[in-house]
């Protein structure tokens, strides 16, 4: 039997986070599991994906049923309840391929299109080409995973546009700035949705300042950004210098005034300010948006941007889910590909093989000279060609039909066997390697 | 000869149709696929293009570029090779959009004013190549300040509307967007700069009896002003983004007209 691809675990979709959390696997501990997985079972490639929606075994085994026993015993060991059974799923084939692809391409993911995902598939992948537990089959499924996710991001609209507001806020600035590097970003209040934006911005570069009526909370939330606290008054002359301002305070009527804004705007020259308003109530009067150059979103403007996204990624799955099957299609193409092309090998290896044994006891009666030698040997060859022309291009247009390549293997008793990546491989027919060898007398079979 | 000027002309215009319709296809719906087809069919039609320049140069002379016609096919396929050259490099693949319109108007101009009347050699001067090369590069770059200022309107727009999907993704940064329009007027506007002088020194030089004042000059004056202002107020106003983008949009509409103006002049004269 050959190898088959495998993808079992559990998933935010199976289990809740109470379970995924004990199930978590740690890059330090992925060695150690594989291993125990491994004890009894044939498993020579491995893969082991954990985040916190998801915890997998992508694997490459003759037992896929067998070894998804195991990681539900590992499971169970490492939660210390049998709750995880109800958790698991097992993929095994074409499915185990699709559920792959969709994971890396953020199609299963919580926020669907999500692209962080396909980083930490990447990274787990990485780590296994490390630990030596990737072959053949794994290496040809995770770089078509990793074709997949790349023409789904780049060919339809699944992962464009952004869904969290801290996400959105850093895509408008640097659609508004081009980067973040060295960009100011003002801080004004320091609540917890606003401190998340700013750690996001200040990620990409960004230098921060925080004003806060609490002066200590303020120089806290600069000191974990390598930002500058500043006072309530500088906010002025702060806001003369941003470029992008989050504003989150609790008090009650404008913190930013259209007046305010008026006399900063030409402090600055009329540079672009990009304000994020999440506040309720607002802390930015909405006339501030109508001055030249400046920009205001408040909460209700990155909600609706949040619906559109998602609306905008649901409607681009059909593409997704179009290109999915397609690239599916190619890799079980090329499967298939891997089982039939050891019966078309052994097929050709069997002919050359009777062809020029022929040619061995014939030899001795001829008298061939040292030159013609290779024109026989080529005979053979073009012989054993077009004898097994039609044969194989029905073969090959056959190949879904497993019954027909087992008459073929059946009919001129081929014997296949299995190399190290799990396909099936010819065994090397006894024949000759070259007919000027054979003349000399130094042929010798080859061993299978 | 004159039908090798013929089809090259024909093929290339054709070309830069599929390629003016497939960047918007790729504007407004995505995906990679009208983007290869644009790119594609954008440098077959610049091969075409060439192939006319050379037709033109083969069958008149190099003295053609003293006429109208020829400096729009060069200018043209200039604005495309330089466009070509940079799509990539800048993540400007997108501004094809509002570049291949303006170079297949240019080479259709110059299709039309391919009869346009010989200068005459009393006004010939060493000044005058000079002069239209350096006219040819200003409005080149005008060209490509006007597709940035257009892109630089509708991201503006976009962003105003809170419209964020589609073409808003597909665009490049506001703040890219301004700085690159201001580069590209500052370098048009010092060769318009030189070209008006050299102009206007060629004018002194031949004699004012020779050449006659048209609209076509006034457009071009105008459109100088405006850049002038443009970069005027840029410096010492603020002026960024939206009013900067208008600004250079008038500049090159009336750069435009004042080619219209050439070139409806050169087919009278013919």
């Amino acid at each position: 039997m050959s190898r088959e691809l495998v993808v079992a675990g559990l998933s935010y979709r199976t289990a809740p986070v109470s379970v995924r959390e004990r199930v978590a696997v740690k890059p330090d501990e992925v060695a150690d599991v594989l291993e125990r997985l491994a004890e009894n079972v044939d498993l020579p490639e491995a893969v082991l994906v954990s985040t916190c929606n998801r915890v997998e075994l992508i694997a490459a085994t003759r037992e896929p049923h067998v070894l998804a026993d195991r990681l539900n015993q590992e499971f169970r060991d490492r939660s210390g309840s049998d709750e995880v059974d109800s958790c698991m799923y097992r993929h095994v084939g074409a499915d185990a391929a699709e559920h792959l692809f969709r994971v890396s391409a953020g199609l299963d993911s919580m926020v669907l299109g999500e692209p962080q995902i396909l980083g930490q598939v990447k990274t787990s992948f990485g780590q296994a080409q490390t630990l030596g537990t990737v072959g053949t089959l794994l290496q040809r499924c995770f770089d078509r995973a990793f074709k997949v996710a790349k023409r789904i991001r780049t060919e339809t609209d699944v992962a464009a546009g952004n869904v969290s507001v801290s996400s959105i806020a850093c895509e408008l600035a640097e659609k508004i700035f081009g980067h973040l590097n060295d960009r100011k970003v003002l801080l004004i209040g320091a609540g917890e949705m606003s401190e998340v934006a700013a750690r996001s911005l200040a990620s990409r570069g960004a230098r921060l300042a925080v004003i806060n009526r609490n002066t200590k909370r303020a120089e806290e939330l600069a000191a974990t950004c390598n930002g500058v606290a500043r006072p309530l008054e500088a906010l002025a002359t702060e806001l003369a210098d941003a470029d992008v301002v989050i504003s989150s305070t609790s008090k009650a009527g404008f913190v930013i005034t259209q007046e305010l804004m008026q006399s900063v705007c030409k402090l600055r020259r009329w540079r672009p300010l990009f304000v994020i308003d999440i506040a309720v109530p607002r802390d930015v009067d909405p006339r501030v948006d109508s001055l030249r150059n400046v920009f205001v979103y408040d909460m209700d403007d990155l909600g609706k941007v949040s619906r559109e996204n998602l609306a905008a990624r649901e409607r681009a799955l059909k593409d997704a889910e179009h290109i999915l099957a397609l690239e599916l299609a190619e890799f079980e193409r090329w499967r298939r590909s891997q089982q039939l092309t050891p019966t078309i090998v052994a097929l050709r290896a069997h002919v050359r093989s009777t062809l020029r044994k022929e040619l061995q006891k014939t030899l001795p009666k001829l008298s061939v000279a040292d030159g013609d030698l290779k024109v026989l040997e080529r005979m053979c060859d073009t012989m054993a060609n077009q004898l097994l022309h039609a044969p194989l291009t029905e073969l090959k247009r056959a190949g879904d039909d497993q019954t027909i390549v087992e008459h073929v293997q059946q009919l001129f008793q081929l014997e296949t066997a299995t190399d190290e990546s799990g396909a099936k491989r010819p065994l090397e027919v006894a024949g000759v390697s070259s007919l000027p060898q054979l003349v000399a007398g130094q042929a010798q079979p080859r061993k299978a | 000869m004159g039908s090798i000027m013929t089809w090259t002309f024909i093929v290339s215009v054709t070309l830069y149709a599929v390629a003016v319709g497939s960047f918007f296809r790729q504007l407004f719906r995505g995906g990679n696929r009208p983007a290869f087809w644009a790119a594609l069919s954008l440098g077959l039609g610049a091969v075409a293009h060439a192939a006319f320049v050379v037709a033109i140069v083969i069958h008149d002379g190099p003295s053609t570029f003293e006429q109208l016609h020829a400096i729009l096919a060069a200018g043209s396929l200039l604005l495309t090779g330089i466009y070509l050259a940079t799509m990539r490099r800048y993540r400007l693949t997108m501004l094809g959009a509002f570049i291949t319109p303006v170079t297949m108007f240019m080479l259709l101009a110059a299709g039309i004013g391919a009869r346009a009347a010989h200068v005459t050699s009393g006004v010939r001067s060493a000044l005058l190549p000079f002069h239209i090369i350096v006219n040819t590069l200003g409005i080149v770059a005008f060209a490509l300040a006007f597709a940035v200022a257009i892109a630089y309107m509708i991201q503006e727009q976009r962003l105003r509307q809170r419209e964020l999907t589609g073409i808003f993704q597909r665009l490049p940064a506001l703040d890219t967007l301004d700085s690159l329009g201001l580069r590209l007027t500052t370098i048009g506007f010092s060769l318009s700069t030189i070209g008006v002088l050299t102009g206007s020194l060629w004018v002194v030089r031949t004699g004012p009896g020779h050449v006659q004042f048209s609209p076509g000059q006034g457009f071009a004056i105008l459109s100088w002003l405006f850049f002038a202002t443009v970069l005027l107020f840029r410096a010492v106003a603020g002026w960024r983004g939206r009013r900067a983008a208008q600004g250079t949009v008038l500049g090159f509409l009336c750069a435009m007209a004042a080619l219209v103006g050439y070139v409806t002049r050169g087919l009278g004269a013919s």
